[in-house]
């Protein structure tokens, strides 16, 4: 059960505190809390801590601490499961999650977790279910329109199936504006996956795995019927056979609690009635068995001068993406390295499909050791040099090869106008690690 | 906390008492907003309450939301609302009703519950399963608040019918305010679960929200099937759990299928099965956020340790990424040792040789030592593990050469004789080691193989030079290593052994090294081949494994996967405060439906010995399974129906033990295995082999009190006993003496233990071999452990014992003395004593004197330190002399000690600090028991 709920702003402050049961150390508890967080010894956890019999369970949001704290034996997974829905709910009912839309809505957010606790009990944290319970409105801070956009276009030209939304046109209150009904008819569905690599320092692959999510921010009346179409090809498991072709395969597949997967056997059709909010669709993995080639290639060379002390880093960085894919616009990229916390960063704004880039990097570093017994080589690379690390993101593309087909809405009478469907394809890394 | 400014007030009010509803719904929600940012704003009680009669819902609600945070400071005031509340109760709106009784549960105003009873029961009854659900949990909150009114009124029945309520939210909500009131009531039999009840629960499960699921799964957790096959049919219906989204779900059910899988036979199809579905899931969290990776990586540690074989195969997952915390990445670190064997540990080695070149200096520095791990516990590996570590020692990065000599010495230890061609390597590395422990970890290698090092001799020369500069450990180390040197090449070493021990001896103030030098010193000038023997003998093996918890631990942490006692690897009882929730639990024991209808004897005891020794029957229910006369299984769960402390032995054991002595199949209880806490774990390292501050003291055993009479003869129909409490090497014992002074023979000998503070509990039964004849007496040790079941004594050391014969069951109750549960590891490292000192707050500080003591410092210490109170440091202050000590009790409290003794004054000062201040007292009293006899 939990006894506190508090949120604080990334500088300590708090801006929400609530009390479930009584037994509380009073506001304090949330100074605590920081001061025990910002002494916290590096290797140590702070996803779990304690003070005396108090155990403090935080999860960070945009910027934002959000705090649980118990005194009993609970579970921590529901503490942080409850955390990130609440940080979820609160951004639907609030527009975004910050500090400046929970301080507008001090007594919203009071009211919903009124709702979603009870003396410390989880009731619910369905956006769909509290509607039914909450009567304050959002404030929002300025009236959204999509004509206000100066951004449209953040992912380069359109293609024939996909417009791009920008990726603030999401952040507003699913729930307010009752009034105006015109604005309330988007639907953004995002297919994300991100990517770790591992390959080794003579090349090899040593891992790879995507971890897909499909997620959904719906803004329609709630109940109106949804189908989702994806790739034909798509196969779940090692041994499933699809199409002629190698198929888009993937190794476990769990859906969201409120997708129905009749037309899924036969067509990859997902069909669901989803609540206004937010939601993850479905979730799959993959590991091992890519269908594409890895999106980069990077071949590093090291050689190093023991008798000056100068390192030389020579970094080729392959794109083996289709040419086409990436964006049309890369001329002269503005380039940009520098050494920074004991490595070397080297920032590259855009890359084109299929082209090549390389940068050679030197470094005086006099104290570095070196290989045994070949004092006088200058070639060898040292030794403790970390591995590489890349971070990217592509847009428009999906590793594991799954696409959504198309994003059908089945409409009930009240809703006349058209609906803006936003469908995105995006891949980013997590941890894609090359090591020299 | 702020007060706002008298405008500010003024304002508001106004706004407050205005007519119109928009600008007084603002109004309170600028008070709300006042409010949180900690500003003052009771003094508008009276005004926000007047805004509370109203139809219009929001504005109700942001009344009610300012009533429950200044209700508790203003009890006067809230009174004011009742009315309305109980009005509200009645609303034909159920969101009104519902509103009210959440609310008014929340007042925890002594005055307000009278008025509460009465809404309270109404809409437990309600149409609405929205107020239903409300009341369910508004019950708990009463409860907390006054706990006989709503016994009184018959709540808590009301509540158990809501267990079958045909809407899931209502049963979820009263199965978690059950539960919960069920734990401060122990004893009572709140939440009966059997079969049916368990049936219903099942049903609800697959209709009720994912909060709902865990509440039910916590609960089925505490269920005890009775037979493998009911275990099984559990399992069945719980396992579609594992594919859920929401984690606490998922380890719920874990949690439930780990305890349950405990009865299946090993030879089923459906435990294979089992096994199977149990690994994804767990995999699954780990491409989680770091926060829900890190526990869910604690809980795959316990699992892992407990169950090998689930995640076998899944090695690569706990590969550590880049871009992980620190904190996933040392779990991962650990988790892959433990999953470390001959298929895979190629893999894991390249591994780890790469993490040990990455930039975090912590993680590099676990990363190696991982690799000594390996080495270790895959005997097959151990050739690589030490080749890579000479790689790594060639990287001359100061700590990973530091590392590695440190870990490669625990590879001497335990393959000896072996990799002693690479001391040459590592002897070139001499002058860059700075840290204590590497620089220990050298001079042990050195001393160890000094016949085999030409110039061990010039090497330690080398050290002894800034010997006082050293710290402790490497001044132990040196002197050891010295004297090893000089038993092996006596002719050369002469001067140099001569040279340490006068420094130990008489240029250091360290007792420690004191006392190591004068007994080497010694030993070499009277017997140098005894010396010999001590000082070059046999040591004895590490262990396979490090940090593996300990096996009676383990079961229990299992029991309590995906709670937080999995993430701290401690039990509840060691961080949850007070009474709630510290009954030990323990896995269920193997039972097979076919053999418990057969033979109800073997049933308990069969299954564990043979195949799976690690399977400990359940202690802490031995007394409710004699009482209840339950020769199956054990039951989980209260023994009794009694709920209040104060009662006495006789009506906590009444009826039960008397009905035993009819029943033809009396089974004693199963054998307990060995109590937990059997002195310092060895693998620790060299400084304890001739530590003779923690080494010999500990044999002895603790101070033993005369036997004195318990139970006289008069009152128990001729049997009269004698007892006394000891401890011997980490093991407790009541010594009993038995005489018959009646006329007749006494037979059927059986005792049991009332539950009382520190869960004493008999580990095996009373043997009395022969039956007794008149006049004759026995003697009978009965050892005891502390995993029994734990109550709140008053006094906190009282027992109350049940002893059964063939004539009747008798009651009496000792004070046992608390010294006999100081544990053997109870020393503290001086900076964690330091630490813990002035972390415990001053109020917990108590102080004694203990008069007419005619011992010095020394002899208190070392007659202290051998019934396990150690001396942790020792300071002479202006002539006095200033003890700290240290003691560890069998439930991991830990009790601090400053003693202040003058010389000439045979009065001491005692101050004792306890984050537990209330067994200072008798941890008093044990100082006075030790010292004076």
């Amino acid at each position: 059960m939990i006894s506190q709920f508090f949120i604080l702003s990334s500088k300590g402050d708090p801006l929400i505190y609530k009390d479930f049961r009584g037994d509380s150390g009073g506001r304090d508890v949330a100074e605590l809390f920081y001061r025990k967080l910002t002494g916290l010894p590096g290797e140590e956890s702070p996803v779990v801590m304690h003070h005396d019999d108090r155990h403090f369970i935080h999860i960070r949001h945009s910027g934002l601490y959000l705090v649980a704290t118990t005194s009993e034996n609970i579970s921590p997974f529901s503490l942080l499961e409850l955390l990130s829905r609440l940080a979820t709910l609160l951004g639907d009912y609030c527009g975004s999650l910050g500090e400046g839309t929970i301080s507008r809505n001090v007594a919203l957010v009071y009211e919903l977790l009124d709702e979603v606790l009870d003396y410390g009990y989880v009731q619910t944290t369905s956006t769909e279910m509290l509607r039914n319970f909450i009567q304050t409105e959002a404030v929002v801070s300025k009236p959204f329109s999509l004509f206000d956009l100066s951004s449209v276009g953040l992912f380069g030209a359109e293609t024939q199936q996909s417009k791009v939304a920008p990726s603030s046109a999401a952040s507003r209150p699913v729930l307010s504006s009752r009034s105006d009904q015109s604005q309330k008819n988007e639907v953004f569905l995002d297919v994300v996956e991100r990517l770790s690599v591992l390959i080794a320092s003579n090349g090899s692959l040593l891992k790879v795995d995507v971890q897909g999510e499909i997620r959904l921010k719906s803004f329609l009346p709630s109940g109106s019927e949804m189908r989702i179409g994806l790739t034909e090809e798509f196969c779940v498991g090692k041994s499933e056979l699809r199409g002629y072709g190698p198929g888009i395969r993937v190794d476990e597949v769990s859906f969201h609690s409120s997708v129905q997967l009749d037309e899924f056997e036969s067509h990859r059709i997902l069909r669901l009635q989803p609540p206004q909010g937010e939601l993850t669709v479905m979730r799959y993995q993959l590991s091992d068995d890519l269908p594409s080639p890895l999106p980069f290639r990077l071949f590093p060379s090291v050689q190093w001068d023991r008798g000056s002390g100068r390192l030389q880093v020579y970094l080729k960085l392959r794109c083996d993406l289709p040419p086409k894919s990436l964006s049309q616009e890369l001329s002269s990229p503005e380039q940009k390295a520098e050494l920074w916390d004991g490595a070397l960063r080297w920032d590259l704004p855009r890359v084109q499909g299929g082209s090549q880039l390389s940068g050679l990097f030197q470094m005086e570093v006099p104290g570095l050791p070196g290989p045994p017994g070949q004092g006088h080589s200058t070639s060898a690379p040292p030794l403790g040099l970390g591995p590489a690390s890349l971070s990217f993101e592509l847009p428009r593309h999906t590793c594991s090869g799954l696409q959504v087909r198309f994003l059908r809405l089945a409409f009930r009478h009240c809703s006349n106008a058209n609906p803006h469907k936003w469908v995105r394809h995006l891949s980013h890394s997590d941890a894609y690690v090359i090591r020299i | 906390m702020m007060v706002p400014e008298l405008g500010e007030i003024f304002e508001l009010k106004a706004e407050l008492n205005s007519d119109k509803k928009e600008k007084k719904k603002e109004a309170v929600k600028k008070v709300i907003a006042s409010m949180t940012v900690g500003k003052d704003v009771s003094a508008l009680f009276p005004d926000v309450v007047n805004c509370m009669q109203t139809d219009n819902l929001e504005l109700k609600k942001l009344v009610y939301l300012y009533l429950m945070n200044y209700a508790k400071s203003q009890p006067d005031m809230a009174i004011m609302a009742v009315n309305t509340f109980v009005k509200d109760c009645e609303d034909p709106n159920p969101l009104i009703r519902a509103l009210a009784v959440r609310t008014m549960g929340c007042i925890r105003v002594d005055k307000i519950t009278e008025y509460l009873c009465e809404p309270l029961r109404k809409c437990l009854k309600d149409e609405d399963p929205y107020v239903r659900k409300t009341a369910a949990v508004c019950v708990a909150k009463l409860h907390d608040i006054n706990a006989q009114l709503v016994e009184d009124q018959g709540f808590l029945d009301t509540l158990k019918d809501l267990i079958s309520d045909s809407n899931p939210m209502v049963v979820a909500n009263a199965v978690a305010a059950l539960s919960e009131i069920a734990e401060s009531h122990p004893s009572s039999n709140l939440l009966d679960l059997n079969p049916q009840s368990i049936n219903k629960l099942l049903t609800a499960l697959n209709e009720c929200t994912e909060w709902g699921q865990i509440f039910i799964l916590d609960c089925l957790a505490n269920y005890t099937p009775k037979d493998d096959r009911e275990a099984q049919s559990i399992c069945e219906r719980v396992t579609p759990r594992l594919s859920h989204a929401n984690s606490a779900v998922v380890l719920s059910a874990v949690k439930v299928l780990m305890k349950f899988m405990e009865m299946l036979s090993k030879d089923l199809d459906y435990y294979g099965t089992l096994l199977k579905k149990l690994a994804p899931p767990l995999v699954t969290l780990l491409s989680a956020e770091p926060e829900l990776q890190y526990v869910a990586l604690r809980n795959i540690n316990l699992i892992v340790q407990k169950r090998p074989e689930i995640l076998k195969h899944e090695m690569k997952v706990f590969f550590v990424k880049y871009n992980d915390p620190i904190y996933v990445k040392l779990e991962k670190l650990d988790i892959m040792i433990r999953l470390a064997s001959q298929a895979n540990i190629a893999q894991v080695l390249a591994e780890l040789k790469e993490y040990a070149t990455e930039v975090d200096v912590d993680f590099v520095r676990k990363a190696v030592r991982a690799i000594g791990r390996c080495a270790i516990k895959v005997e097959q590996s151990a050739e690589r593990c030490v080749s890579t570590l000479l790689d790594l020692i060639q990287t001359k990065v100061n700590y990973v050469v530091q590392e590695a000599i440190v870990v490669i010495k625990d590879i001497f230890r335990k393959y000896p004789n072996k990799y002693e061609s690479v001391i040459a390597t590592l002897c070139e590395n001499l002058d860059s080691l700075d840290e204590p422990e590497a620089r220990a970890a050298m001079i042990w290698i050195v001393g160890e193989y000094a016949e085999r090092i030409d110039n061990a001799d010039e090497l330690l020369e080398s050290f002894l030079e800034g010997f006082h500069d050293e710290s402790t450990q490497v001044q132990l180390q040196l002197l050891t290593a010295i004297v090893k040197l000089f038993l092996k090449k006596p002719t050369e070493t002469q001067e140099l052994v001569q040279q340490v021990l006068s420094l130990a001896t008489q240029d250091s103030d360290n007792p420690d090294l004191r006392d190591r030098g004068y007994i080497y010193w010694r030993l070499l000038s009277t017997d140098p081949v005894a010396a010999k023997e001590v000082v070059l003998a046999e040591k004895p093996l590490i262990s396979e494994e490090t940090d593996l918890i300990e096996p009676t631990l383990l079961d229990e942490l299992i029991c309590y996967i995906g709670t937080l006692a999995s993430v701290y690897h401690k039990p509840p009882s060691a961080f949850v405060e007070g009474g709630r929730g510290v009954v030990h639990k323990s896995l269920p024991p193997r039972t097979a439906s076919s053999e418990s209808t057969e033979s109800p004897e073997t049933a308990p005891a069969g299954a564990p010995s043979g195949e799976q020794p690690d399977v400990i029957p359940a202690q802490g229910d031995l007394l409710g399974d004699l009482l209840n006369l339950d020769l199956g299984p054990p039951v989980s769960g209260p023994p009794l129906a009694t709920s209040s402390v104060q009662m006495g032995a006789v009506d906590l054991l009444g009826g039960g033990l008397d009905s035993l002595i009819g029943g033809p199949n009396f089974v004693t209880p199963p054998a307990a295995t060995v109590p937990a806490n059997l002195g310092a774990p060895m693998g620790s390292g060299l400084s304890d082999l001739f530590d003779l501050t923690s080494g010999v003291g500990t044999l002895s055993g603790s101070y033993v009190a005369p036997k004195a009479i318990w139970l006289p003869a008069m009152k128990a129909k001729g049997l009269e006993i004698l007892g006394t409490f000891t401890r011997q090497v980490g093991s407790i014992s009541m010594d009993l003496q038995l005489t018959n002074k009646a006329l007749q023979v006494m037979t059927d000998f059986a005792i049991q233990f009332n539950r009382n503070s520190f869960g004493l509990a008999p580990a095996a039964p009373l043997q009395v071999h022969a039956p007794l004849s008149p006049n004759q007496t026995v003697e009978i040790s009965l050892p005891l452990n502390t995993v029994g079941s734990v109550m709140k004594m008053e006094p906190l050391n009282n027992l109350q014992v049940a002893v059964k014969n063939n004539i009747d069951v008798f009651y009496f109750s000792t004070l046992y003395p608390l010294h006999i549960l100081f544990v053997e590891d109870g020393k503290m490292d001086r900076q964690i004593f330091l630490a813990t000192w002035k972390d415990i707050p001053n109020e917990n500080e108590a102080q004694f004197q203990i008069r007419d003591c005619p011992l010095n410092a020394e002899a208190v210490s070392s007659r202290l330190q051998s019934s396990n109170i150690f001396t942790v440091a020792k300071r002479n202050v202006e002539g006095q002399d200033m003890l700290y000590q240290s003691l560890k009790l069998t439930n991991g409290i830990w009790v601090l000690a400053e003693l202040r003794i003058q010389p000439g004054n045979p009065n001491f000062m005692l101050s004792l600090k306890c984050r537990a201040p209330e067994v200072s007292q008798h941890v008093y009293q044990a100082y006075e028991t030790i010292l004076k006899n």
